[in-house]
This record gives C-alpha cells, structure tokens and sequence, in this order.
C-alpha cells in the first residue's frame, strides 16, 4: 500500500487520531497524578488545629494564641500560626462568596501547623493532651484528604488505562484490517516475491517497513496535536468564560496544564508503543495470512 | 532434479488438466516442452515451480517430496529454481534492475556484491540503456527479457522458462537461446515450454544435437 494513496492517507490519519487520543490520555493522567501528588505531599506535613469558636471572639483569640504556643514547643513541630478571619474566609470564597466573611466568625479559628518532614509527633497523643489543657479544640490531619485524594487519583489512573487499552485495541483492529487490505491489494508481488524464494520473514518485513513508517509519522502527528493542546489548554478554559471557581478546580486538578519533560517522556512512549504496536501488528497479520494461503 | 510420479492434476468436479504424467529430469539437462495452446504447458510449468500441487501423484524436487517441505524450505528451494512466467510477472513499483535484482536482494545478499552483475546482464539482454525505467514504460519484448535476466541473474540450478522468446523478434530470440544454453553448460538444467519450432531447430543448428522434448497432448506427456 503506497503512503500517498487516499487509503494511506486515511489510515494515517485515524493512526494519528488514535496517537492523539492516547496521548491525550496519559497526559491528562499524568498531570493528575503529579498533581495529586505534590498535593499529598504538601497536606501531608501539614495538620490544622480547629478551635470552636466561643461566645466572644475575644476568647477564642486568646485560646488559639494559647494552644499556638503550646503546639509549638513540641518537638517535630517546625512552625504554627494561627490563620485571621479574613485568611479563614478566603478559603471559603470560592464556595459561599464574598459574604463567607461574615460566617468565619461563627466558623472553628484554624492553626496551621507545620511538622518536620522526617521527625513527625504523635498526633493522637497530641490531640489527647491538647484536650486535657484546652477546651473545644481539636485535630485535623488530613488524613481523610489525603485517602480521598488516593481514590480519586487512582480511579483517574484506571479509567486512564482502560481507555489506553481501548485505543490499543482499536488501533490493533485498524491495522488488522489494512494488513488484510494491503496483502490484497499487493496479491501480485507477494506472489512473486513468493516465486523468486523470499520467505514469510522477508515478506512480513516489507509490510513492517510501511507501518513502521506509518506508526511513526501518524504517531508524531498525534502526540504533537496533544502537545499542542495541553499548551494551550489554560487561554483554552480561561477563553471559554470559565469562572474563577473553576480555574482554581482546575488548577488544583492538573497544576498548570503545561507538561514537564517527564510528561513529554510519556507521550514518547506513547509514539514508541503506537509504532511497534503498528509493526507487530502488521507482522503476525502477514505471517497468518500466508500461512493461510498454503 | 525433478521427477514426477503419476502426477494428476484437475480443476472442479472432473475436469482432469493433466494425467498420469510420469517423467524425470536428470542435473544439467536441456528440454523443450511442446505441445498445442492449453494442452497444460503452463499449468505443467506450474507444478514444477511449486506454485499447484498435484491432486495425485508424487512430485520430487531436489530430490525432496514437494508435499512434504515447509513454507520456509520451499521458499529457499525455490531460489535454486528460475522462473520466465509467459506474462512477465516484473514488480511495477521497481525499475528494471531493481526487477533484475530482486531474486538476489531476496536471497539477503549485499548490494555492492551484485551491483556490477545486474547491470552487465541488463547490458548483454540488450536493456543497459533502460534499466532505470519503470516496466508500465517497458516494450513486451523489453519486459521478457527483463523477466528472463530476472530468472537467470542468481544461476539457478533450475531454469524454467515458459514462452520465454514470444516477444521478442527472432534475432533476440536467438540470442536469449544463446544464454539458455550457455547456462545448461554451466550445469543449469533448462526446461523451456514452447511452440516456437524454429527455436527448437535453432537449438539443433546451435548445438548439433536436439534437445528432448516432453509433448503434451490431451494432458499426457510423451517424451520425443
């Protein structure tokens, strides 16, 4: 089959649409993933201290300020600091607006406490103290993020793959059938490659020439429209009229969007996995279609 | 080198091509195969390169039973063999010598080792000046003899040429002959399936001798 027949066109371009959707795919799994990941490690030397807020804002002040200096002379403890009610009420902002200023009052007063990456204290013996000395005061580890963060992260991770596989599968297909096509179509110079002595290896060669380029060329096309997208993916949400709520959803979701040179890393294997999966492809197709015709 | 043992060959329900044929060629023989239009030359031809196999009978190649060799030693017995198909069989997507060359390209030898031989044998088969062309844009009687450089470029231990000078005038045809013969005295047995019978006397007049010939006639073969 030549490259430059319209049938070669064609299965170039849903060989790159298939490249490109794969690509797209673990891009996306992969922001997620380090995403997630940069999220985990950052909540994960970091617990918040919750004091409920009592009938006058001027003990809670004074509790928090007092549970601060407690929390910090504890070892394994690098620094706390008690949020204000306007920080409290950002945090709020993009859920309930700009009125959650006047609800942070009514709200637990957070510490935010940061613990030494390696040497870590024993929280719950922490929790159990700071109950004993002060009242209504609570801590949270995030330890409930944090699984939440895992499922959702993995979940992403195996639809990731399922769809990888179903572009696998559907790329197999494809070739499948334009092996069929090709050894049809060439019946001719099989047979007298066959007739001046080229064995199934050498003929199944040729055929791998042709999809080893076409792999090639239609995977380059595929992973360089998704490079293309994931640039352009931020203008792209921002130029749709997105809300601020979502480009912060967003962001925490995928970072910024951009690749790294890791995430181009996997987009070569991409490319890599799409052409060899075209090449052996064709390869058994032609061994099985001449075995067939003895 | 080849023999046929009660070889029967038929096509459908009953139509019988080619019966009881029984007949051995022996190593650096010289035959020509007669016989009218669709006595079965070509279908004889055909059998004896591997390309049918019989309904009946044995077939031995090489001394080997052809039923009993496997895709991968057939296609190199086949390499032992040289074939003129009588409608060319050229790759049109090659020039002329990559054509030429295909049958050792095939066998996995080194360009550089056999540029020199293709180009001499398109030179002495009257194509030097045409060997970059395409064959769409080849005469018949270029395209034949392209195809008979093609069968002959790896000295085949076997030559099987059908119609091999049917487009060609009779001086190039003498000329091809010429080749024939001088690779049956290199040791190439030669089978040629034709109805030309002025070559079959050129042959005589050439080596003063007459070359045995397996007549087909309402698919038998009597050698003459």
């Amino acid at each position: 089959m030549q490259a430059d027949s319209v049938a070669g066109k064609s299965l170039t371009l849903v060989i790159s649409i298939m490249c490109f959707l794969a690509c797209l795919t673990a891009g996306t799994v992969y922001l997620i993933n380090k995403s997630a990941s940069a999220w985990l490690r950052n909540i994960a030397t970091e617990v918040t201290v919750q004091i409920e807020p009592a009938e006058r804002m001027e003990d809670t002040d004074s509790l928090a300020k007092a549970v601060k200096e407690y929390v910090e002379r504890e070892s394994g403890i690098v620094s706390a600091r008690v949020l204000s009610i306007s920080e409290s009420s950002s945090l709020l902002e993009p859920w309930l607006g700009v009125n959650s200023k006047l609800l942070a009052t009514q709200l637990p007063r957070l510490i935010a406490v940061q613990l030494h990456p390696r040497i870590s204290p024993d929280l719950r013996d922490l929790e159990a103290r700071l109950g004993a000395h002060f009242p209504r005061v609570a801590i949270d580890d995030h330890r409930q993020w944090q699984d939440q963060i895992r499922t959702v992260t993995h979940s992403f991770a195996l639809g990731g793959i399922a769809i990888l596989f179903l572009v696998g599968a559907a790329t197999t297909a494809i070739i499948i059938s334009a092996t069929y096509s090709a050894m049809a179509s060439n019946h001719e110079i099989v047979e007298v490659l066959n007739f001046v002595g080229a064995t199934d290896r050498f003929i199944a060669h040729e055929f791998e020439k042709h999809f080893l380029r076409l792999g090639v060329r239609a995977g380059v096309v595929g992973a360089a429209s998704a490079m293309a997208v994931f640039s352009v993916m931020p203008l792209l949400v921002e130029f749709l009229g997105s809300g601020t709520l979502t480009n912060a959803e967003l962001k925490r979701f995928i970072g910024n969007g951009m690749l790294d040179s890791y995430g181009y890393i996997v987009l070569l294997m991409i490319v890599i996995i799409i052409t060899l999966l075209c090449v052996l492809t064709s390869r058994f197709g032609v061994f099985r279609i001449l075995h067939n015709q003895l | 080198m080849i023999r046929l043992e009660n070889v029967t060959l038929g096509y459908g329900e009953g139509t019988v091509i080619l019966q009881d044929i029984n007949f051995h060629l022996r190593p650096g023989s010289f035959h020509f195969l007669t016989g009218p239009s669709g006595s079965g030359k070509t279908t004889l031809m055909r059998l004896m390169f591997l390309s049918i196999e019989p309904t009946d009978g044995k077939i031995k190649i090489f001394d080997r039973e052809v039923k009993r060799i496997r895709a991968t030693a057939r296609a190199r017995l086949r390499r032992r063999i040289g074939i003129v198909f009588q409608d060319f069989r050229l790759l049109d997507h090659l020039t002329t010598w990559q054509n030429v060359a295909l049958p050792l390209r095939v066998n996995g030898e080194k360009v550089s080792r056999y540029k020199a031989d293709v180009t001499d044998m398109l030179t002495w088969v009257g194509l030097g000046n045409r060997m970059h062309q395409y064959p769409p844009f080849l005469s018949g009687g270029e395209k034949q003899r392209a195809a008979i450089a093609r069968a002959v470029i790896h000295q085949p231990e076997l030559l099987l040429a059908d119609e091999p000078t049917g487009s060609v005038d009779p001086k190039m045809a003498h000329r091809l002959l010429r080749l024939f013969v001088e690779l049956n005295r290199f040791g190439t047995s030669v089978v040629i399936a034709t109805h030309d019978h002025q070559l079959i006397q050129h042959y005589q007049d050439m080596c003063e001798h007459k070359a045995p010939r397996l007549e087909l006639h309402e698919g038998h073969v009597h050698i003459v």
